[in-house]
């Protein structure tokens, strides 16, 4: 096991966000995080990466205890978060988005071999290079999130709502793309409020309501339960 | 004359950029307003003092007093700042005061609420003739010098990772640390610089004045301030700007004002800071976004 959550809790002010959270991901899995606005999804991925603290609870990557970490510690573990609205830095180029993502982890010739097969990866990005990331389209702007993310070589990548504001062919470019990371080995933890989509890519998914966990199972196994179904397929 | 006037202009303009600066680094990355950067630029004022009452030749002087203005900011914000770390923007402003209090008590106490001369060299107070124009070394070695401190920085923002890592901490500190770039090494790092620029604008400041006293940081630190707040708060070009428009505008003012309203000039110039501000509340040149950790 790669990941584990245990008991987490998150709490803002007096409302809960999080009331009780246990997931386990396993090495070279995508495990899709699905739910309703407010169900407590992205605060569970910002906990793991170390931006939400928890009230309670433990996150333990590789056997180590990470709760409480700093997220700069937490990233040099090789956990490496894609945030929602994707958050890349408009005003820097593409190229020197892509340099910070490698920054710390890479040497400075294993960070141009890295760029070049982030380039490889995301041909748009090798296009627009020496634009700023604020010039970008919506979809670009979510190849250059997960591509910084990638420059690391992190181990697991948490993307938050990937499909938000894309258009739907966008939306199939980039989950092909994160079929293909996962083909390579990646271990994906995914939250994405587009149900049908999630459990298509995932091999295991939890669905979250209020804060806790009401559902688990294979991906398939939820594509066909009578609650999801109801709840977010609208079927 | 008139090219003295315009040399003096630009030199003080070049100390206000520096300062503002500073400020403005500082304030990008935190979110603090630092009141205490007038102290930093006492304290290598003194740092001066010292290493040439030692005997040190003078330019090793100067950098013994730049370091210990970049060293004191350093350590500024290890011993006040870090503790108060995502605090409100009120207690840290407050902190900034209080360690801005306690260095000038200290100053006026340890060594001497009267200004200290400080011997410059001579070379430093002449001047070059070109036919009629008579210019002073020293206005023109401040300006090479604020010249030179922009172009450094330029370069080590845009093309150093850890510069670049500034520029995106101005705009998401948080994304920067997912990246696993530590939050203490981008602060550390800004103090730094504003310890840097506040040292040399004291070496500049002192060249003109040769002396130093407790209060010394104050004047030039609260128009590096007005500078700062005219340019775009948190914008580095902004600061530039506004420091060398403002250094500018009160030479010349002091220049071409009739005796009678001379007493008036830093009236009129903040008459000018607020009708900027009316017309661009955002300052000239608005820093692209601010998000504080």
């Amino acid at each position: 096991m790669m990941l584990s959550v245990e008991a987490l809790k998150i709490r803002y002010g007096e409302v809960e966000a999080v009331r009780r959270v246990d997931l386990a991901v396993d090495s070279g899995e995508i495990i899709a995080l699905v739910g309703a606005n407010g169900a407590g999804k992205s605060s569970t991925l910002g906990a793991i990466a170390g931006l939400v603290p928890a009230v309670s609870g433990k996150v333990v990557f590789d056997g180590v205890d990470i709760t409480g970490l700093a997220p700069e510690a937490i990233a040099r573990k090789g956990v490496s978060l894609v945030p929602e609205g994707r958050r890349i830095f408009a005003g820097l180029t593409v190229a020197d988005n892509l340099r910070l993502g490698g920054a710390v982890h890479l040497s400075a010739s294993e960070a141009r071999a890295r760029e070049e097969e982030m380039l490889e990866l995301f041909p748009i990005l090798r296009r627009y290079h020496r634009v700023k990331g604020g010039n970008l389209s919506g979809g670009e702007q979510q190849m250059l999130a997960i591509a910084r993310a990638l420059m690391g070589k992190p181990r697991m990548v948490l993307l938050d709502e990937p499909s938000l504001g894309l258009a739907p062919q966008l939306i199939d470019t980039v989950f092909d793309l994160i079929a293909e990371l996962r083909r390579n080995g990646l271990t994906i933890l995914l939250v994405e409020q587009n149900v049908a989509l999630a459990l298509e890519i995932a091999d295991r998914a939890i669905v979250l309501a209020n804060g806790e966990v009401v559902l688990s199972g294979t991906a398939k196994e939820l594509a066909t339960s009578d609650l999801v179904r109801q709840a977010y397929l609208g079927a | 004359m008139i090219a003295q006037q315009i040399i003096n202009a630009v030199s003080l303009g070049g100390v206000y950029a520096l300062l503002a600066l500073g400020l403005a680094i500082v304030f990008s990355i935190v979110g603090l307003i630092n009141f205490a950067h007038g102290e930093l630029m006492t304290l290598s004022g003194y740092a001066l003092l010292a290493a040439l009452v030692f005997g040190l030749p003078f330019p090793a002087a100067v950098l013994v007093a730049v370091s210990c203005g970049a060293l004191a900011a350093v350590a500024m914000e290890r011993v006040a700042f870090r503790p108060m770390r995502g605090a409100s923007v009120t207690s840290l402003l407050l902190t900034s005061f209080a360690v801005s209090s306690l260095l000038k008590v200290v100053f006026q106490n340890g060594i001497s609420a009267r200004p200290q001369a400080v011997a410059m060299p001579d070379w430093m107070t002449g001047a070059f003739s070109f036919g009629d124009f008579t210019i002073g070394v020293g206005p023109s070695i401040s300006i090479v010098v604020s010249a030179l401190a922009l172009i450094a920085l330029e370069l080590f923002l845009r093309r150093s990772v850890t510069g670049t890592a500034m520029r995106a901490a101005a705009e998401d500190f948080n994304v920067v640390r997912l990246m696993g770039i530590p939050a203490s090494r981008i602060i550390a790092t800004a103090f730094l610089l504003s310890g840097l620029l506040a040292g040399l604008a004291a070496m500049l400041w002192v060249a003109q004045r040769a002396s130093v006293d407790p209060l010394m940081g104050f004047t030039p630190v609260l128009k590096a301030f007005i500078a700062a707040v005219v340019g775009g708060l948190g914008s580095l070009p902004g600061a530039v700007a506004g420091g060398f428009l403002l250094g500018i505008i009160e030479v010349l003012l002091q220049a071409t004002l009739p005796a009678a309203v001379a007493p008036y000039r830093d009236a009129i110039v903040l008459s000018g800071v607020i009708a900027v501000l009316l017309v661009r509340p955002q300052g000239l040149i608005p820093a692209v976004r601010v998000q504080r950790s």
